[in-house]
């Protein structure tokens, strides 16, 4: 590069703007330590750090949870029942074990025998019952999550296009992961541990009362110590919790955007940069780790203090009031095992609130995006003979307000014609195609099929008459035989290896050992881009459309390959209205018309040879494609 | 990764030691508790429930002051190994070789720092916390229970077998389920993604539910196994339970039996027996939990392993030459074939020289070999016979660093990061000035659409470029190949995406602003190349012809047959 000279202080075009980012950015560029911090990142942390945020609207999302119990009554009861026996059992073991104890103390054998035999079938009565209640809430937490999951996928199948082209699908994916995960999980671990949680609180309360209500007042006041110290402990852990989200969000998205991007870095020498730069957030994360995991790690040691606190008061005081004749030793110790099982539901249920709090803000998402509308589909009127004439009118486009794309597009398309876009990125023409597919719908002006405004006919009639091949192939994971058939499972393998054939696909099927079987793994990442692109091309051929859209079908095929599959395709276009967007000019040459887009705007419209006599946008194009000199 | 945790031995001693004494006052604590209801409630003697309960309280928190500590020790080994390990793994993926990332897929190495680390630094955290505890309470439980009274020894040695023999079979049964529960959740998230990728493809063929019933298969799958391991799961918790109620039963028969025959054993001791049990088998389940999360990160150990013992398969040479500018390649019979491809050959005997300055073609149908060329000028690959000269050397005796310092590579697939369009130019040269950047982006044509968003230079890309067009990526990316201001910079079918008309005054631009770099430039395009001082025909691995489009129009049929296919028509244009 040649060397210019400039002014100290002056700065180049594009440069000027906003002095703050770049300053924010040169900090981070001096400053190895700290971390990028520019746009939304992906990776699973990505969504990290929302997740212990207070959910809004709270109650609504409830009740629209719980509406995916409605159809599991049944088996709800059930589970409310099980809970009830266990917690009924776990409340009367103790009892009767004081009973047994009282009993030796006092040496009074007469039932002890039977007393035992009576405690041991409470015993099993518990456990047969936890048992049912695990089984239960596994099949209820499963079939709700299921039913979630179903119900998330039906809508994302159904989001309008802008939807997706507006959102990350890092974030659509992690709603359907992440965010039913936490759902499934404390719904099948907390819910009949909440049950039985208060159900234990209540009922031990009220037997201990029945034993001795002093001594009851007493234990309640290790109750109250533990609440207090878990709502200050948790407050602050959540605050620390979310900081380490954040940064471990920031290191996956890290990792993850220059572990793919792997080949630049190399190709750049830019190893020990990157490299300095991870090592600077891991250790940020480990820091702010290390806080995390001592203070959620004291949680334990100081639930157990207080626990002990309790026992030795529950101990102290008991031993008074044997010693006043208030109560007897077996109280003592039934009430040692209730003050036991008093502090575990309520560790338990402060444990539970981060939990179901996650979730909830999981199940917000979710139905964030299930509330999302649906694609337009108020079309009802059917196509009878698609002739394939196709006419956009006044046609105003923009995807972000201000920033129109199509300005006034008028185009008149015959039935069976071959008409051709050209232009330069970003001139609009992709943005047709997406009109036509009513992918997008237009901002004013309209666009008919057969005089028929394309909004009025039903949406799956109108793209079941036009088929589209993209730039970008989209195969999926399934068997070649799968995928070329996928306009019509129900084609015969004959018209299946016509279509290989038109698309010149054949030669390279079979010779795969499996041809047609051949399963494409990773969405057919084992394959050519090239080879990607015909089996994309053999599947419109199946789908036999009245209209065919190619938008830059052929731009990774090279060019002999491309001729191949271009006679093919003289012989696809017959009968069909066709519309094509190419940057190689040879490609279109012998269409019927050929429109020069520029801006949004169409700036030249005629066949081949008309437009280069005009001698203007299309004749350069065409020159510095085939002169190559002159610009 | 036992020397990852090794360096940190003091802390994951201190741990232990200090854990022992938490778990030295719980299991001390019962046995007070036995005396406070022996002594001081049946003994009738206040004063000696309150000495001994004092005594507990201080006991209590001395205990919970241990446990503490022994959580922050713990805290210190387990985090400082996590980051030792992460950022060595990603060290070594930073330094894989080509070869080597092709194998392990791109998507498994990013699992494996974020997932993997994680799995494994909690298990090491778990253990150190959990094996010394739940041992030390397992043996310290039935030393303790023991001393109330051997009989209560029995019981618990009759209930161990037993619920050992639950540990087992669940955890033999449910392993390898989970395994089958990855795969299908796995399941579910492909067909998501696909659909999500793919969007505008089954919405064009009204696929949507035919997608739906494809989703619910894999769902159904997903819903079933889940089912089954947490249906099996629910039974091992309620049996070991079971286990320890009968031994609670066992107890306070033996014990009654006891104090009616013998008299030996004493209320305080059953309550304190009863409370040992409870120790002794929750220990137990403990550990079999800490040996089921142990059985799931030893995969994720394997799989960091395996990255760590990776040994780079390209090292670079000791020839660091620096001054002397030239940018001259040379391939002497150069065959190279894929190392995982079991030999066949992608290069047959390529001979070929460039000079300085020189701007050479590459032209080929897909697969022909074109950019396993010039992946061997890098040495992103290495040849398999033959030789790459780089100024007379070969590469293989480069400094990597120096090698590739020469070269500038343009990828087929632009890669972007998530920062400023003026930090991804910068890439290609860390300590450039905006002015160098301004005109860098000029000669790539880039300058004109940059300086059209709202922000300019600093416009942020969205992770992997998708803000911007496919165009201004490759604009973009071969900004900063400019940038660098290389020796031998070279396109990898990298200015597909632009239309023709900019793609002219890119190269025009190039041939003016860096005259003396030597450009190696892959295409499809005719037009691309035309003007190239010399035109390389790649077909099946060899290349056939070589020199300027005229001489390759008159003796090359394969380059003529690709000038028709583009030109058809327009022949009689440029005749």
């Amino acid at each position: 590069m040649r060397e210019q000279k400039h002014n100290p202080g002056e700065v180049p075009a594009g440069f000027e703007h906003t002095q703050t980012s770049e300053a924010s950015y040169r900090k981070v560029e001096q400053k190895k330590t700290q971390q990028m911090e520019f746009g939304p990142r992906g990776g699973p942390g990505r969504n990290m750090g929302q997740t212990i945020e207070k959910p809004k609207a709270v109650q609504k999302t409830i009740s629209r949870l719980l509406k995916y119990f409605e159809n599991e009554k049944k088996l709800l009861w059930l589970l409310v029942i099980s809970v009830v026996a266990a917690t009924l059992a776990s409340l009367a073991a103790p009892a009767m074990q004081g009973d047994a104890i009282d009993r030796i103390t006092k040496l009074e054998w007469s039932g002890f025998g039977q007393l035992l035999i009576v405690l041991l079938i409470v015993y099993f009565v518990y456990t047969g019952c936890t048992l049912a209640q695990m089984l239960i809430s596994a099949h209820l937490s499963q079939r709700i999550v299921q039913k979630m999951r179903h119900d998330l996928f039906r809508k994302i199948d159904n989001l309008p296009i802008k939807y997706l082209d507006t959102h990350s699908n890092g974030d659509v994916m992690s709603r359907m992961t992440n965010d039913v995960e936490n759902i499934s999980n404390t719904v099948s671990q907390s819910m009949s541990s909440l049950i039985s949680g208060i159900l234990t609180i209540l009922g031990t309360i009220a037997i201990m009362s029945w034993y001795c209500w002093q001594l009851t007042l007493i234990t309640m006041a290790t109750v109250v110590i533990t609440v207090v110290v878990t709502k200050k402990l948790s407050s602050v852990m959540r605050r620390i919790y979310k900081k380490r989200a954040q940064v471990l969000g920031r290191l996956n998205g890290h990792s993850e955007e220059m572990i793919t991007g792997y080949k630049s870095i190399v190709a750049y020498s830019r190893q020990k940069d990157v490299v300095s730069e991870f090592n600077a957030t891991s250790d940020e994360l480990t820091k702010v780790g290390i806080k995390a995991e001592i203070l959620g790690g004291s949680m334990g040691p100081i639930m157990n203090c207080i626990s002990n606190i309790g026992f030795v008061i529950v101990a102290a005081f008991g031993g008074y009031f044997a010693l006043t004749g208030l109560i007897t030793v077996g109280t003592i110790s039934a009430f040692i095992i209730y003050a036991r099982q008093f502090s575990r539901p309520i560790n338990m249920i402060a444990q539970l609130y981060g939990s179901v709090q996650t979730a909830m803000a999981g199940a917000e998402r979710v139905f964030e995006l299930i509330d999302q509308p649906d694609e337009d589909n108020s079309g009802d009127r059917n196509l009878e003979k698609v002739t394939g004439e196709i006419s956009f009118k006044d046609v105003d486009f923009s995807y972000i307000p201000d920033k129109q794309v199509l300005y006034k597009f008028d185009l008149d398309i015959k039935p069976g014609q071959k008409i051709a876009l050209v232009g330069a990125t970003g001139s609009g023409k992709t943005t047709v195609v997406n009109l036509l597919m009513r992918f997008y719908d237009v901002d004013s002006g309209e666009i008919q099929i057969d005089g028929v405004n394309i909004k009025d006919i039903k949406r799956d009639e109108l793209r079941h008459n036009v088929a589209i091949v993209l730039q970008d192939t989209v195969l999926f994971s399934d068997t070649i035989e799968r995928n070329i058939k996928y306009a019509n499972l129900d084609a015969s393998d004959e018209q299946m290896r016509y279509a290989a054939e038109m698309s010149n696909s054949v030669y390279f099927i079979e010779r795969l050992p499996e041809q047609y079987q051949t399963f494409l793994k990773h969405a057919g990442a084992n394959l050519s881009h090239g080879q990607r692109q015909l089996l994309a091309i053999a599947r419109v051929v199946l789908a036999d459309p009245k209209i065919l859209v190619l938008d830059e079908a052929t731009s990774s095929v090279d060019t002999r390959t491309e001729k191949h599959i271009q006679d093919a395709m003289v012989n696809l276009m017959k009968n069909r209205t066709s519309l094509i967007i190419a940057h190689r000019l040879s490609t279109i040459q012998d269409a019927d018309k050929i429109v020069v887009m520029d801006q949004g705007r169409v700036v030249e419209s005629g066949n081949h040879e008309e437009l280069l006599a005009q001698k203007s946008r299309y004749y350069s194009l065409y020159m510095t494609q085939f002169a190559g000199n002159q610009i | 990764m036992l020397k990852y945790i090794k360096k940190y031995w003091h802390w994951c001693l201190l741990a232990p030691i200090f854990m022992l004494g938490e778990i030295t006052m719980d299991l001390w604590q019962p046995d007070l508790m036995a005396t406070i209801v022996d002594d001081g409630v049946i003994g009738q003697n206040m004063s000696i429930i309150l000495t001994i309960g004092v005594k507990m309280i201080l006991l209590v928190l001395f205990g919970g002051f241990c446990g503490i500590m022994s959580g922050v020790f713990a805290n210190f080994a387990a985090q400082y190994f996590g980051n030792d390990l992460r950022k060595d793994l990603f060290g070594r993926i930073m330094d894989l070789s080509f070869e080597q990332t092709d194998k392990i897929s791109t998507g498994s190495l990013i699992t494996r720092i974020t997932n993997d680390v994680t799995q494994v630094q909690n298990v090491v955290m778990l253990s150190i916390r959990s094996v010394v505890r739940s041992t030390a309470m397992f043996l310290g439980g039935i030393y303790m229970l023991y001393r109330q009274s051997p009989r209560f020894a029995v019981v618990v040695a009759c209930g161990l077998p037993f619920v050992v023999a639950i540990v087992v079979f669940f955890m033999k049964k449910a392993a390898p389920m989970f395994a089958v529960v990855q795969e299908k959740l796995d399941g579910v998230n492909n067909v998501m993604q696909e659909d999500i990728a793919g969007a505008r493809v089954v919405k064009a063929y009204v696929k949507e539910d035919y997608e739906l019933s494809r989703f619910d298969n894999a769902n159904d799958a997903l819903y079933g196994i889940n089912l089954k391991v947490q249906s099996l799961l629910a039974f091992m918790s309620p049996g070991m339970n079971i286990v320890l109620n009968l031994c609670v039963v066992g107890i306070i028969y033996i014990g009654g039996m006891t104090v009616q025959n013998s008299g030996s054993v004493t209320t305080g001791e059953i309550i304190a027996a009863i409370t040992y049990v409870g120790l002794i088998l929750n220990s137990v389940m403990f550990m079999a939990n800490l040996f089921q999360t142990i059985t799931r990160a030893k995969a994720s150990a394997a799989r960091i392993n395996e990255v760590l013992n990776c040994e780079r398969v390209i090292t670079g040479g000791g020839y660091a030459e620096s001054s002397d500018r030239r940018g001259e390649v040379e391939f002497k019979h150069v065959k190279f074939a894929y190392p995982n491809s079991g030999g066949r050959e992608v290069l047959e005997d390529i001979n070929l020289t460039v000079r300085r300055g020189e701007t050479l073609a590459v032209l080929g149908a897909t697969g022909s070999g074109k950019t396993s060329l010039i992946n061997l000028i890098p040495r992103f690959y290495d040849v398999t016979e033959g030789e790459v000269l780089v100024d007379g050397v070969d590469v293989r005796e480069y400094d990597l660093t120096a090698l590739r310092d020469k070269i500038a590579v343009v990828l087929q697939k632009a890669e972007l990061y998530s920062r400023p369009i003026e930090a991804n130019i910068r890439w290609g040269k860390a300590d450039a000035t905006p002015w160098e950047i301004k005109s860098a982006a000029e000669i790539a044509q880039a300058d004109d659409f940059i300086c059209a968003t709202p922000n300019g230079y600093y416009t942020q890309v969205t992770e992997g470029g998708h803000s911007l067009s496919g165009g201004q990526k490759q604009r973009i990316s071969i900004a900063r190949a400019v940038l660098k201001d290389p020796e031998i910079l070279i396109f990898d079918d990298s200015s597909s995406a632009l239309d023709l008309k900019t793609e002219a005054k890119l190269y025009a631009a190039l041939k003016k602003e860096c005259p003396d770099t030597t450009k190696i430039i892959i295409a499809q395009r005719i037009a691309s190349v035309k003007d190239a001082n010399r035109i390389a025909i790649i077909d099946g691995g060899r290349i056939t012809a070589c020199g300027t489009h005229e001489e390759l129009l008159k003796t090359s049929p394969i380059y003529r047959d690709i000038y028709n296919s583009q030109l058809k028509k327009g022949g009689e244009i440029d005749a």
